[in-house]
């Protein structure tokens, strides 16, 4: 009776089962089971099998949009944590400016990435564009470039428009952790006679551990499951340089109408995923518990 | 020696406040160019703009349907952060409150959908909205973005419910109140300032995110407004001087809001990410 | 007061989302189309305002939709209860629409007698006809003479080699000779090269019968790249990733390139620009005549599911009526796609319509369903990236091309 009674009450949890039933579970499964046919999204779907991912693993532009994925993500989780971590030691040590300039490194988030993307797109426009115009009249023509319109640097410009976005919030969560930092450990040090630099990497930097394990779990799901940025800015090119494999999803939904194959590559994005966020999570863990 | 010290403190301070100001350069820089005629952005792509000139804006505005994509969008958040804070809240109570398996496979359940990319619903949520007829609806989109946003709410309320004192309850349970009783009086009035909290987030997403709409709405009077956008600087072959002005309207409301509740939103946000 | 608030929500909300329904006119007919707004009006502003008078128990609700926003925004209306009655289609549309039953068969009345043969047996492939072809309109090289006279050249290069000599002396002069982004107009060259020197039809190519990488024709038409290259055409990586749909066309029409490969649906606009004295002229190529890339790109189909079928196909036949045609033709410096419609081309195509006098007609393959849809934004991503490196081999290139084929 009351072991009932104690189960009785998760029925409270039933509404909120039925919705991620809905549009997680159910979805999950129908897309693997769409991955195996060549469904068009107009008309009936007849099943072939593994083809959907034999194409996957033997083309090499999947393979590639792959590389483009991860590599994105590298290039965004580690910059935006350096930066952001440089921002909050900084601004801990300048109490009169932190939550003028928090509030300000934080605006960029507020604004969507399409409206993001269509500025930066504007600002690295190659003949017209703000950047090269701005390279210009401070003399710097030698650095003018085709940001977007070259595979070499189109992925680092459009990571650069997302770090831009969310420095803000990398910055906040690393504030955050320091105002966690008990005043006393930091006076002892003080006392102690210690540098800002050695006060900074032996003990602020081993007391921040879990706001780098958020920041960096945060931001590596966020980029993984990009795509409004290069979508606005380069749909994917040139010649694929931008090309995650979000974008390969959609290219292969609209336009190409292979439904069931975008499913497949679906499944392959959401085991990619799960996969780097539990590797991650419990790598950082295990660090944080060694600190 | 405690001169030196201030004043390298200004010193830093000012060097900060540079770099801060350079990292919103592109925002003033939307702004600026906002104002300035297709020919003066051709002719001077950096500089402030020759006059204060609305003609681009009144030109958006006439195109945009702007108003009625911003009654959209609030619409839309409000309905959602209805949705998501009810079912979530009540969902979070017995998490919060007991550990048991069926709790702990409930917790990964949303782990699952927190780390699931739109993506790899978007197919099939397309294909089940286009069999049951919820394709171009308000109540299809409101749906899609109340799962989106369910995940963070139930573990949002789960950290808010744990720090509620027990007695409370325990007090109602004398008087033999039903549990539903008991979370509708007893928490549900407690619950305001996470409540509050998450409907920035909902606010957020809603007002900013680009797949769902782009894919579920068709119909142009359903638009929100990052669709609006999308759609009007597209259809234009990205003018500079269409564009600029459509991303202004469109960033215009969120940063306002921001300006009056920056703390709230940075504090809140930095809060729903670290519980 | 609060409790208050919480309880009238959904109801504010509900009544905050309900659209109010439109005043019933006679009959609203509901018109998609990526022609007619600003930038591509094509007369058909226009000739709506022209049928309502004629048709005055019909208005027509019309709504610009891109093509790229096409693909995405029609077939979930289209499979639903509410789809556009008539819908702007070109033949990659209809082969998946079609083919699935949601577009309504049309009659195969007077009008299809009367179109010309390519355009005929590009629509005429299955049981029923699904697309009332409106136009076919060249792809083609603009030649800025102002800038050829400079150098003392008076006609529009319409061979390789003269397209050479064109390069080096305009280079020799300061000018940009060309235009030539891997987005597109590297694409319009390789393909109308390649299909003008390939023996095979094209289908042949678009089938996989005969693979990319071992067509001499096409191996020999990229080959060419670096000899235009080496002749001053063009910086192959500058030009590699420049957006053809925004940036090239604002640069060509400010007169900061000598030529540019396009379709001749942006005379009108390359027109209003002040002091651009320019021609629409064939691409070209190894032979006397050069290439008229002719597209078949652009048809009404009426939807299945279409609540007036009746009114649609008065605007279907509206269309079919030389006179009324002859407007949006005039409008996008089109081609008729019926035998005794007249051209809408200004003289400004001249070169180009001595081309195709002269039998140098290619159709583009994509527009006539002979190559598969996917390959052409294959085809663009992969001249991108070749530009971007002309050393690399075109065979290798090309197998690309015969990938996508074979994923078909």
């Amino acid at each position: 009776m009351r072991t009932l009674r104690r189960y009785r009450i998760f029925l409270f949890t039933l509404p909120a089962i039925l919705v991620i039933g809905m549009f997680f579970v159910y979805p999950i499964l129908l897309s693997l089971r769409l991955s195996f046919t060549d469904f068009t999204g107009v008309g009936i779907a007849s099943d072939v099998g593994w083809k959907n991912y034999e194409r996957i693993f033997t083309r090499s532009r999947y393979l590639d949009a792959f590389k483009v994925t991860i590599f994105f993500t590298v290039i965004v989780v580690f910059i935006q944590t350096i930066i952001g971590l440089f921002f909050a030691a900084l601004l801990h040590r300048l109490p009169a400016v932190r939550n003028l300039c928090r509030a300000a490194l934080f605006t960029p988030a507020m604004m969507s990435f399409v409206i993001v993307g269509y500025v930066w797109q504007f600002i690295y426009s190659p003949f017209n564009g703000g950047l090269n115009a701005a390279l210009a009249s401070i003399g710097l023509d030698g650095l003018q470039h085709n940001w977007l319109g070259d595979p070499n640097t189109a992925l680092f410009a459009v990571a650069f428009a997302h770090i831009w976005m969310f420095i803000g919030y990398t910055t906040a969560i690393f504030l955050a952790g320091y105002a966690n930092i008990p005043s006393e450990i930091e006076e002892a040090s003080k006392l102690e006679g210690a540098s800002n630099w050695q006060r900074f990497r032996h003990i602020e930097v081993p007391l921040l551990a879990s706001s780098f394990t958020i920041n960096i779990t945060l931001s590596t799901i966020g980029t993984l499951k990009t795509f409004e940025l290069p979508f606005i800015m380069t749909r994917g090119g040139p010649d694929g340089a931008t090309r995650t494999l979000s974008l390969h999803i959609i290219d292969s939904l609209f336009g190409k109408y292979k439904f069931g194959f975008a499913s497949a590559l679906s499944i392959i994005m959401l085991i990619l995923v799960v996969l780097v966020a539990f590797l991650q999570n419990r790598y950082l863990r295990s660090r944080e518990e060694n600190t | 020696m405690r001169l030196r010290h201030r004043i390298s403190g200004w010193l830093l301070s000012a060097m900060v406040l540079i770099m801060v100001a350079f990292i919103l350069l592109p925002v003033f820089y939307m702004i600026i160019m906002s104002f300035k005629s297709g020919a003066e952005i051709a002719q001077n792509p950096v500089g402030l703009p020759e006059s204060l000139n609305f003609d681009n804006y009144r030109n958006a505005l006439s195109k945009m349907n702007y108003t009625r994509s911003v009654l959209n969008s609030v619409g839309i958040t409000l309905s959602v952060t209805v949705l998501v804070s009810f079912i979530g809240s009540l969902a979070a109570y017995p998490l919060a409150r007991h550990t048991n398996p069926l709790a702990r496979a409930l917790v990964l359940l949303m782990a699952l959908g927190l780390s699931t990319p739109n993506f790899v619903t978007i197919t099939p949520i397309y294909v089940i909205f286009r069999d049951i007829g919820l394709l171009d609806t308000y109540l299809g989109l409101i749906l899609a973005f109340t799962a989106l946003n369910l995940p963070l709410a139930v573990f949002f309320y789960t950290g808010f419910i744990r720090g509620i004192p027990i007695e409370l309850e325990e007090a109602a349970r004398l008087d033999n109140c039903s549990e539903f009783r008991i979370f509708w009086h007893v928490i549900r009035p407690l619950l305001g300032p996470a409540t509050a909290t998450l409907s920035l987030f909902v606010m957020l997403m809603v007002w900013n995110d680009f797949t769902y709409p782009l894919l579920l709405l068709t119909d142009e009077s359903k638009f929100t407004v990052m669709i609006s956008v999308y759609r009007f600087v597209g259809n234009h072959n990205l003018s500079p001087s269409d564009l600029f002005p459509a991303a202004v309207l469109g960033s215009l409301p969120l940063l306002v809001l921001f300006l009056f509740f920056q703390r709230r939103i940075v504090s809140g946000v930095t809060a729903g990410a670290v519980k | 007061m609060k409790r208050f608030f919480y309880q009238s929500l959904p109801l504010v909300c509900a009544g905050a989302l309900l659209a109010s329904a439109p005043v019933a006119h006679a009959v609203t007919l509901e018109v998609t189309a990526w022609k007619g707004n600003d930038s591509e009006p094509a007369a058909i502003p226009d000739l709506i305002k022209k049928f309502e008078s004629a048709n005055p128990d019909v208005s027509v609700d019309f709504s610009y939709i891109s093509r790229t926003d096409t693909d995405i925004v029609l077939p979930p209306r289209v499979q639903g209860d509410n789809p556009p009655d008539v819908m702007m289609t070109d033949m990659p549309l209809v082969k998946v629409w079609g083919d699935a039953g949601l577009l309504a068969p049309l009659d195969k009345g007077e009008w299809f007698d009367r179109l010309t043969p390519p355009v005929q047996a590009a629509i005429n492939t299955g049981d029923e006809i699904h697309i009332m072809p409106l136009e076919v309109i060249g792809m083609g090289n603009f030649v800025n003479m102002d800038l050829l006279r400079q150098v003392g050249i008076e006609t529009p290069p319409i061979t390789i080699d003269a397209l050479k000599v064109a390069c080096t002396k305009l280079d020799e002069a300061g000018i940009k000779p060309m235009l030539f982004p891997g987005g597109f107009s590297a694409p319009l060259y390789v393909i109308a090269n390649g299909l003008e020197a390939a023996p095979q039809e094209s289908s042949a190519l678009g089938s996989g019968e005969q693979l990319f990488s071992e067509s001499e024709a096409f191996i020999g038409t990229l080959e060419t790249f670096s000899d235009l290259a080496d002749a001053g055409c063009f910086d192959p990586e500058i030009q590699a990733g420049v957006d053809p749909w925004s940036t090239a066309l604002s640069e060509f029409k400010a007169g900061n390139f000598a030529m540019m490969a396009q379709g001749a649906w942006n005379i009108a606009s390359f027109s209003e620009a002040e002091n651009l004295d320019f021609v629409f002229a064939p691409i070209p190529s190894s032979k006397e005549s050069g290439v008229a890339l002719d597209l078949f790109g652009i048809g009404w189909s009426i939807a299945a599911k279409s609540d007036q079928p009746d009114a649609a196909k008065r605007f279907v036949e509206f269309f079919t009526d030389n006179d009324n045609l002859h407007d949006m033709l005039v409008a996008e410096s089109a081609y008729s796609p019926f035998v005794d419609g007249q051209s809408g081309v200004s003289q400004v195509a001249a070169p180009y319509d001595a081309a195709r006098d002269n039998g140098g007609t290619i159709m583009f393959p994509f527009s006539v369903l002979e190559w598969p849809k996917p390959l052409e934004s294959e085809i663009f991503d992969s001249m991108t990236g070749y530009l971007l490196n002309l050393d690399k081999d075109p065979a290798d290139v090309l197998s690309r091309w015969d990938e996508i084929i074979e994923d078909q």
